[in-house]
């Protein structure tokens, strides 16, 4: 019996102790500081995800200008950058987050995560501020996401070259369609949030955005948890092919429009790959750097500011794949880059406090779509 | 008896390893989620991301129990009753893949399957077979390792008395009176933890069957917006709702597994492997096959590794070039090279080993130590050391990052061994595993002579327990470094706050590289080689030193 009363005493120990802790946390939590205060350390921790404009030579050279020591911890995906932001309120261990989408950055800024920069920007294109123009975030790359089609099978011949996302719920496209799923990845959030703009202004007043997606669902869409499966794993038009675990069932996915454009400049001018122009059926996505609360605001500011340079932001679309935010610095031309990239003529509307208020109610909406198909 | 100040530091320090985590994990999901365990497993069925994934998690896990059973039987009688020359080798080989990172496994699988192979990667009907086919390549060594010590060391009177008898006069006879129930608790218990790691299955679920998800993965992926107040309250239902039922169901399969454990100790008459072994030629034709088996995703990741892709717009070439390996070798493009990761693994295995071997030892000399007089507190000892098995990486995972948030966040993520905690937490249960048939072996004479002579307890430690313990201290050992350097699942989740990169991490960062040169795929297939090449090492070393009867689980 005395050994059973002493292990039930090392279980309660165990369990009191991080009781303690856990209720001393939620007092700390609870406070919110007033003012900015804080403290440079001489160092800068970034928290990202897989951004590979943040090369090796790019960060030391910043360390060298500036003296500042960079460490990085890095994430799976945007999603996961304002998981860490919101389960770290109030004791945030990072002074930067870099790759917050605008689907994304409202809500973080509705949680009070984010510090107003201090970094002076210059030459940011009009259209990258325009989900977003205020302190809390600078933009530093951009894209529109969109529906990309293998044009060696959607030629106008075997299959016919959709007009309308209605297309993709006919009988030829039945598991033809890759999407990333809203609920677990942001190229899907952003596709999704294009639909609901996409079916509120198209000609049809019957139909809900909801409806699609169940037609869809119904079609055999292909949903998938992220991108990289959606375009490595099902789609045919992209690199995937020669990736291990390919299965190449999709001749149509949710990607970059200019997503063609990067296959073209890795490949020597060669893709198969084009985009879907449809009015708005894409969506505007901004990448932001912002300064998060608590942490180191001038080295922060410095790198916001170094990442918006021209030397480091031109880069982007090599680098990067994605666009520079600044005004006047396009795709390269070579290996027809720019040719095969596609800029929407008419993308969704909707602002990001819009997607912020109705984000989890158009998650549930999409599930419920989803789950009675 | 008395319990000694080692025992009981050894548990308190497991048990805050071990639940407290799942405390907080579970602590902070009820608090967003609000405690209803009905609506928890209810969501399961309401969400599109989880629909059908219960149903899913336990076919796949019996049919892949029932494979690995039909596989790896035939393998351990072959090993276990004949001689084979290079054994040990031959041994480790075919037990291998139970320590390859799930990861390698996959990534072998799939050019197996792929258009370089098999070329069925394509039909979606085959999806299924392959996974259960993957799983019993990975848990073949469970089957093997429970059996053959039986099988090796049982003196063969007994099959020769047996025959002079009626009812072991042929050959289904003796299956039925002898060899049945003398391998049942072994196989069954074999069973049980086949059964456990399938269900649990996370990468080879994520790569091989697109689109259905165990409970485990499912929980993977929704895992890291969880425990956020008035945020995606659903997923934290979704959590609780598959912990709750992978919990209640790998409770019960390790209690079984424990109950067996116990049976399996009813001493029988042994003899030399020497006497026991007899030459069978036939037998390649079983032993050839699963060496093929066990060997070709392997051998598919090497020669992956040395294939790189041209494609220009004449069309797509494959050469035979090293530069897959100097792509992963030279730090570019913010990855590290791959001699940090190697540095950094190799730092932690060894770190593991420091502190999981004792630690391991005295918890399997503790549940000893209670076990004659009260089996069932054995049994609860037993359990507890063993729920890492049953709590999913993404609780441990969350409870982990919440521990350490609530502790001291900066020093955590900045500290380099912090992922050790969570190697620690995987290969603790392994040494408790390997530990405890090897000191039960030991009889009670031994001391109590050397006790009688008026020998120190010190003194007995190491002229006699020491000694006597070797062979198993360092398969413990060696295999702690193994399963270390293999370790993917809760260090990703671990030190996805930090930037430490071990080898399996590397291998998923560079297969997670898009649009990049034609350099990852081979570089992921070259890290993977290196982790497959020493992990081969480590186990055909360690099976010098294997006690003949070891009877216990690796």
């Amino acid at each position: 019996m005395k050994k059973i009363a002493l292990l039930l005493g090392v279980i309660i120990l165990n369990l009191s102790i991080s009781g303690c802790i856990s209720e001393e946390i939620e007092n700390k939590t609870a406070e919110e500081p007033e003012e900015y205060e804080w403290e440079d350390d001489g160092e800068l921790v970034i928290v990202t995800y897989d951004v590979y404009g943040l090369t090796d030579d790019m960060i030391s050279q910043f360390e060298n200008e500036t003296g500042y020591e960079v460490s990085m911890l890095k994430l799976d995906d945007a999603s996961s950058v304002l998981d860490h932001l919101l389960q770290h309120k109030g004791l945030q261990v990072a002074d930067l987050a870099i790759g917050l989408d605008n689907t994304y950055l409202q809500t973080a800024i509705d949680n009070n995560v984010l510090w107003e920069h201090t970094a002076t920007l210059n030459n940011i294109s009009e259209s990258a501020l325009l989900p977003y123009d205020g302190p809390l975030a600078a933009p530093f790359d951009q894209g529109y996401m969109c529906m990309n089609y293998d044009t060696s099978i959607v030629d106008g011949v075997n299959y016919s070259i959709p007009i309308s996302l209605w297309n993709f719920t006919d009988e030829e496209w039945k598991g033809k369609v890759a999407i990333p799923s809203p609920e677990t990845s942001s190229p899907g959030r952003a596709f999704m949030t294009a639909t609901t703009d996409y079916f509120s202004n198209d000609a049809d007043n019957e139909t809900e955005w909801t409806d699609w997606w169940t037609a869809m669902s119904e079609n055999e869409a292909i949903i998938t948890t992220g991108w990289s499966e959606a375009y490595e794993t099902h789609y045919t038009g992209g690199y995937g092919e020669w990736t291990d675990g390919y299965v190449g069932d999709a001749h149509a996915v949710v990607s970059y429009c200019h997503s063609p454009g990067v296959e073209s400049w890795y490949n020597e001018n060669w893709t198969k790959s084009a985009a879907l122009d449809l009015p708005r059926a894409s969506f505007h996505q901004v990448e932001y750097a912002a300064a998060i609360d608590g942490g180191n605001l001038g080295a922060a500011s410095a790198f916001i500011e170094y990442l918006l340079s021209t030397e480091v932001n031109s880069k982007m679309p090599t680098e990067n794949s994605m666009y520079s935010v600044l005004e006047g610095i396009d795709l390269p031309e070579e290996n027809g880059y720019r040719y095969h990239s596609v800029i929407p003529e008419q993308p969704a509307i909707v602002n990001s406090t819009t997607i912020a208020n109705n984000m989890e109610t158009w998650l549930e909406q999409w599930n419920s779509a989803m789950v009675d198909a | 008896m008395k319990i000694r100040i080692a025992s009981v530091i050894a548990l308190i320090g497991y048990t805050s390893l071990v639940v407290a985590p799942l405390y907080l994990a579970l602590d902070r999901l009820v608090w967003v989620a609000g405690f209803d365990p009905y609506e928890w497993i209810n969501s399961l069925s309401q969400n599109y991301i989880t629909q059908g994934v219960i149903g899913f998690t336990f076919l796949q896990a019996i049919m892949s129990t029932f494979l690995t059973l039909l596989i790896g039987l035939p393998i351990a009688w072959q090993l276990g009753r004949h001689r084979w020359p290079l054994q040990s080798f031959v041994k480790s080989i075919l037990t291998m893949p139970f320590v390859m990172p799930s990861i390698v496994a996959a990534m072998g699988v799939l050019h197996i399957i792929g258009p370089a192979g098999l070329d069925i990667r394509t039909e979606e009907s085959t999806w299924f077979a392959t996974l259960i086919i993957a799983h019993a390549w990975f848990n073949m060594a469970l089957v093997i390792r429970f059996c053959e010590p039986v099988l090796s060391t049982l003196d063969p009177s007994l099959e020769q008395q047996m025959r002079l008898l009626p009812a072991g006069r042929t050959k289904i006879g003796r299956l039925r009176n002898l060899w049945a129930p003398l391998l049942l608790p072994s196989v069954a218990a074999a069973a049980c933890m086949t059964f456990i790691f399938s269900f649990t299955s996370f990468a080879l679920v994520k790569w091989i069957t697109l689109g259905d998800n165990t409970l485990e993965s499912v929980m993977a992926s929704v895992g890291s917006s969880a425990g956020i107040k008035d945020y995606m309250v659903s997923r934290n239902e979704i959590i609780l709702g598959a912990s709750l039922i992978q919990f209640t169901i790998l409770l019960a399969s390790l209690w079984l597994m424990s109950w067996l454990q116990q049976r399996r100790q009813n001493l029988l008459p042994q003899a030399s492997e020497v006497i026991v072994k007899s030459a069978n030629p036939k037998g390649w034709l079983i032993i050839g096959p699963g060496l093929l088996f066990a060997l070709s995703p392997l051998i598919a990741v090497l020669w992956a590794s040395f294939r790189v892709r041209h494609t220009d717009s004449t069309g797509t070439t494959y050469e035979w070039e090293t530069s897959g390996w100097e792509f992963a070798f030279t730090a570019t493009n913010s990855l590290p090279s791959g001699w940090d990761a190697l540095a950094n693994s190799l730092g932690y295995a060894g770190l593991t080993l420091i502190i999981a071997l004792p630690l391991g030892w005295i918890l399997a000399q503790t549940i000893l130590d209670v076990e004659k007089q009260r089996p069932r507190l054995a049994r609860f000892l037993d359990i507890l050391t063993m729920l890492p098995f049953a709590a999913s990486s993404v609780m441990i995972g969350l409870g982990v990052m919440l521990g350490m948030i609530r502790i001291d966040a900066e020093f955590f993520y900045s500290f380099w061994a912090t992922p050790v905690l969570a190697h620690i937490m995987i290969t603790t249960p392994f040494v408790v595993r390997i530990m405890l048939p090897a000191i039960r072996s030991i009889s009670p004479e031994y001391d109590e002579c050397a006790r009688t002579l008026g020998i120190p307890t010190w003194k007995r430690f190491f002229l006699i327990r020491l000694p006597l313990l070797r062979g198993s201290i360092l398969i413990a050992g060696i295999f702690t470094l193994a399963m270390s350097l293999g370790e993917f699942g809760a260090s990703w989740v671990v030190t996805r706050n930090s930037d430490w990169t071990t080898l399996p991490i590397m291998i998923d960062s560079l297969r997670s590289i898009p649009y990049n040169n034609t350099y990852t795929a081979p570089a992921a297939c070259a890290i993977s080689s290196v982790l497959m090449i020493i992990t081969l090492f480590l186990f055909t070393w360690a099976e010098k030193f294997r006690p003949a009867r070891d009877g216990g689980m690796f």
